[in-house]
This record gives C-alpha cells, structure tokens and sequence, in this order.
C-alpha cells in the first residue's frame, strides 16, 4: 500500500468512526464533554475558583485519556459485534493504519471538550509559547500511550461489556488518583509515590511546570519528558508485539 | 490455470480447558484460480476456519497454507492487497447508508474516490440496491443487510473473495442476484471461495467443491466426479406399494411420503425403475443431488459418532 494510499483508509476511517456518526448523533460531542467540565465545575466550587488552572489542565488530560477509553470500547464493538475488524485484516489495511484511523476519529469526538478548555487556556493567561509547546506535547504523548493500551486491551477482551468494566478503571488509576486535578503536594507522602507509577503525573507535572503552577526544574522537567516518552515507547512495543490484529 | 489457494497437511486446534479441539485436522485441498469454490459440511465441520486461515484472519497450528503463492503464516502483506472477506457474522456499521457502506469500504481499501464512486453505482445496480442506497443499515432487514456486504466486496478490485455463507437469510430472488454476481466477479477471472449451507447454491456455482465432516476433507472434486465418487450415485422414487425387502435389494432404501426413495448403482436404479413401470407403479430416476451425497456422506459420520454424540461445534 503507498503512502497516499494509507492516508486515504487513515482518514477514510476519521470518517467511518469519526464524522459521519457525529452527524447522525450530535449528542455524542456532549458526552465527551461532560466529565472534564464537570470535575472543573466541582474544583471551581471547592476551590472557590484558586484552583481553576489545575481544573483546566487536568481536563485537557482527561479528554485526551478519553480517546483511549472511547476506543477500547469501539475495536471491541467492531471486532466481536461488527466483524468490521475481521473484514478489515482481510484487506490492504494494515494494523497501525486502522488503529491511527481510528485514534484520530475519536479525537473527533474530543474537539469540543479540549476547545473549551484551550479558551480558557488562553482566558486565563496561561498561554506562552513555551508553556503551549510542553501542553500540545504531553496531550500528544498522553493521546498516544492511551491508544497504544486501548488497541492491544481491545484485542484480548471477548465482549464489548468487559470494556465498560475497565474504563472507570482507567479514569480512577490514571486521572482521579494522580495529581491530574491537583498539585502533587495535596497528597500525602506514601500517596505521592504510588502516584509516581502513573504516566499522567508526568504529564500534568510539566504542563502545570509550564504554566507556572508549580515549580519545575530543569532537571525535573527532562526526567519528566524521559518518563512520558519511556512509557508511551513501551506500550507501544506491547502493542506490536501483543496485540492480537491476527487470531492466534 | 494455477492455483489460487493450497493447503498441505493443514491443522488448526483451539486449546479449551476441557481439552485440546481440531477445528481442522490433516487438511491438504488446492483450490484452483478463476472459479467458484465451494465448501459445503455441517455446523462446526471447518469451513469457517479453514475461511479465516487462508484469508489471514487467524493463525494455523500446523501444516501449511499458500493464497496466491504466498504464505499465511509470513507473507499476510502481500496476501492482504489482493483478498476480501465478507466474514459469516459480520453485519454493516448500522449508522452508515447503503452507498456509504460500500464507497467507504473501497475507500478504505485505498481506491481513489472516483473509481470507488463508479464501482459502487455498479455494483449497487447489480445487486438491485440502488433504491435503498440513500437507507440508513440500521433500517433495512437481515437479508439487505447481507447483501450490503456482499456488494461491499463484489465491487473491491481483490482478486480472491471470500464469501462465507453470504446469502444466508436472503430470499429465493436475492439469492440469485448474488449468484448472478458471483458469475460475474469469476467471468472477470476472480475467484470466489465459497461457503454454505444451500447445496443447490453450491452445485449451481461452484465448480469444484469440498466436503468438510469434523475438520477433515471427506469429498473433493467437480460436483460430477462427487456423485461418481458415491457409493449409490442414482436416485430413484417409486410412488406405491413395493414389497421392502424386494426394494433393499436394488439399494439403500429410504422411506417417503407415498412411497420410497431407492439410492441404487446405474444398472440396478435403471432394472427398479423398469421393474416399477411394469408394475404400472410412478416412478422418477435421476442422478442422486448434492443433498443425498451430503446426506449420506455426513450420515454415515454421525452414525459413526454413536448415540447420544454432538456434533462438534
């Protein structure tokens, strides 16, 4: 397959999973948009607004995590439901292509949420372009090892429900438990380390480094990044190597 | 002519905790290129997997399997850009229209827009689906579903199709659309690997046909040398009485509304039918079908089963 071919099934798919849902459900856009403004609504409350930035970063994050969660459930609805997956092997598309399509579609589904949160980005003065470049790279990372994990989780799971059992899952382990919301120093000592074994506390680390929320070395922003890039490589060493696109 | 598809000593097990199952077993088939080939057997005889192996869906345990001179196992690349599937499950994204169904899977397989627009206006046509091609999937019955699907890879630029059991749930009128385009794909040199259940659907298309009974080719052949290869390969229906034990004699009797169905060897089909006539008996004489073949070869199997045995599924 060419290189011009494999854009055409790249953005072929953006449409299948993507656009032409949209516009036979709008309602989807409100769904994704939903939980990141709702925790920045209940922060705003609690914090009586001090908290707002880390409400706005940490929604950015949670939107991008969402992409993961939405297509873990739609591979394994296209692939026991459908036998969209099965149809698709079976033709010059290939794994990462169908998977990137797919990625793409659902970040479709997350425009409105992260528009949202980029206005108020910008609103609240936290844009520079230092602190735009660090944001745009951690979302992509964050955007990546998600759909990395979801593909090869979606590959093992037999039934579309095993999805819905895992997703809050993730929110709790990767957005809820790591300081996403909040600065790290909210937690507790032994609660700072076990947040350490989540890839989002890196991301939210630089970004709210970045936006001056936080202090932020040097040095600890390249551990920061050398983390984020060391875990989004692995998952995706997983998912070539894993991932079942082939029935064993 | 060459070969399209080749197995040799083709296996495939999937482990279960209540042991080890060959869902195919020994399997050694060629599948000539250009023509219909049909692979007919029970519920959980193979033909699905043997349809997932060689079309890259699923990973063989042993032996090996060659589509278009190119391994299964290891070459799946080049195997891919000239195969299509419509898998025996599958169903169309229900929130897409006809058209889109069909003009994105073409798309998606990477033609560009205008030749995947023209393929999918003829192949709508053919089909007769130009009517509902605005109609969203989510609003059409199971059998338009199915033919959605079969349009779908109909109108793909693959040189192999793969169509397992494609007309399931359609009607007698449906079916024959589908027929008529399955000639067409192979009068274009394509050739179509060809599941199900109808007998007459496979005696009607295929040129060569395989008989899978537990995982293990039982009959192969054209749809003439399988009635050959039968022990009784004529079939003659006498309508009135003719004492039972005089009728076991000419064959293998079976008993039928009004009558009897003798299967029998040429020389003694055509000495019963003789005998009946004279008798001033009905009586209708003829090549036994694809059904009596399958029927008696898959028989003889279950009876081999003993009582009480399931049919693996």
């Amino acid at each position: 397959m060419s290189e011009r071919n494999r854009l055409r099934s790249l953005f072929t798919l953006v449409q299948i999973n993507g656009l032409i849902p949209i516009r036979t459900q709008p309602l989807y856009l409100v769904n994704l948009i939903a939980s990141p403004l709702s925790f920045l609504f209940f922060i705003w409350i609690v914090s009586r607004g001090a908290d707002l930035a880390y409400g706005v970063v940490g929604g950015m994050v949670l939107t991008m995590l969402s992409v993961g969660t939405g297509l873990q459930s739609d591979l394994t609805h296209y692939r026991h439901d459908m036998k969209f997956q099965d149809v698709v092997v079976a033709s010059p598309v290939e794994a990462p292509v169908y998977v990137g399509g797919m990625a793409l579609s659902e970040l479709v589904y997350s425009l409105p949420a992260l528009a949202v949160f980029v206005v108020l980005f910008f609103y609240y003065g936290y844009a520079t372009p230092s602190s735009a470049v660090v944001l745009l790279g951690a979302l992509l990372l964050v955007w990546s090892f998600a759909t990395a994990f979801a593909f090869t989780l979606a590959t093992y799971f037999q039934d579309v429900r095993e999805t819905w059992m895992f997703s809050p899952i993730f929110s709790l382990v990767l957005t809820v438990l790591p300081p996403v919301y909040y600065p790290i120093t909210y937690l507790p000592g032994w609660a700072q380390i076990a947040a350490r074994f989540s890839p989002t506390t890196y991301a939210a680390e630089l970004v709210q480094g970045a936006v001056g929320l936080q202090p932020l070395s040097f040095g600890g922003a390249t551990f920061d990044w050398i983390v984020l890039v060391a875990f989004t490589a692995a998952l995706f060493v997983l998912a070539a190597f894993k991932a079942r696109w082939k029935d064993p | 002519m060459g070969f399209a598809i080749r197995t040799e000593r083709l296996r495939k097990v999937y482990p279960s905790s209540h042991g080890d199952r060959a869902a195919l077993d020994d399997l050694t088939l060629d599948i000539p290129d250009g023509r219909v080939y049909g692979v007919i057997g029970r519920n959980g005889a193979g033909k699905t997997t043997f349809v997932r192996i060689t079309s890259t869906q699923l990973a063989l345990t042993s032996g090996t399997a060659t589509v278009l001179g190119h391994d299964v196992a290891t070459e799946e690349r080049a195997i891919r850009v000239r195969i299509a599937c419509v898998p025996q499950e599958a169903r169309p994204l229900y929130f897409l229209n006809v058209e889109e169904v069909v003009y994105l899977y073409l798309k998606l397989r990477g033609l560009d827009p205008a030749e995947a627009r023209a393929r999918t206006k003829d192949a709508l046509e053919q089909l007769s689906l130009t009517e509902f091609r605005r109609r969203m999937v989510s609003h059409l019955s199971g059998g338009l579903r199915r033919r959605v699907l079969c349009a779908m890879v109909l109108a793909s630029d693959a040189e192999i199709l793969f169509l397992d059991e494609p007309t399931t749930g359609l009607d007698p009128i449906a079916r024959r659309e589908v027929w008529h385009a399955i000639r067409r794909a192979v009068r274009e040199r394509r050739t179509i690997l060809l599941t199900t259940h109808y007998l007459d659907e496979a005696e009607a298309l295929s040129a060569r046909l395989a008989l899978f009974e537990r995982g293990r080719l039982v009959l192969e052949g054209t749809p003439e040398e399988l009635r050959a290869r039968v022990r009784f390969p004529y079939r003659v229906t006498v309508q009135g009485p003719f004492p039972a034990s005089e009728l076991a004699s000419y064959g293998r009797v079976s008993a039928i509304e009004g009558g009897s169905l003798v299967f029998a060897r040429e020389a003694e089909a055509r000495e019963l039918a003789r005998t009946a006539l004279e008798r001033g008996l009905r009586v209708s004489m003829g090549p036994v079908s694809l059904e009596d073949i399958f029927l008696d070869v898959v028989g003889k199997s279950i009876e081999d089963e003993g009582p009480g045995a399931e049919p693996t599924a």
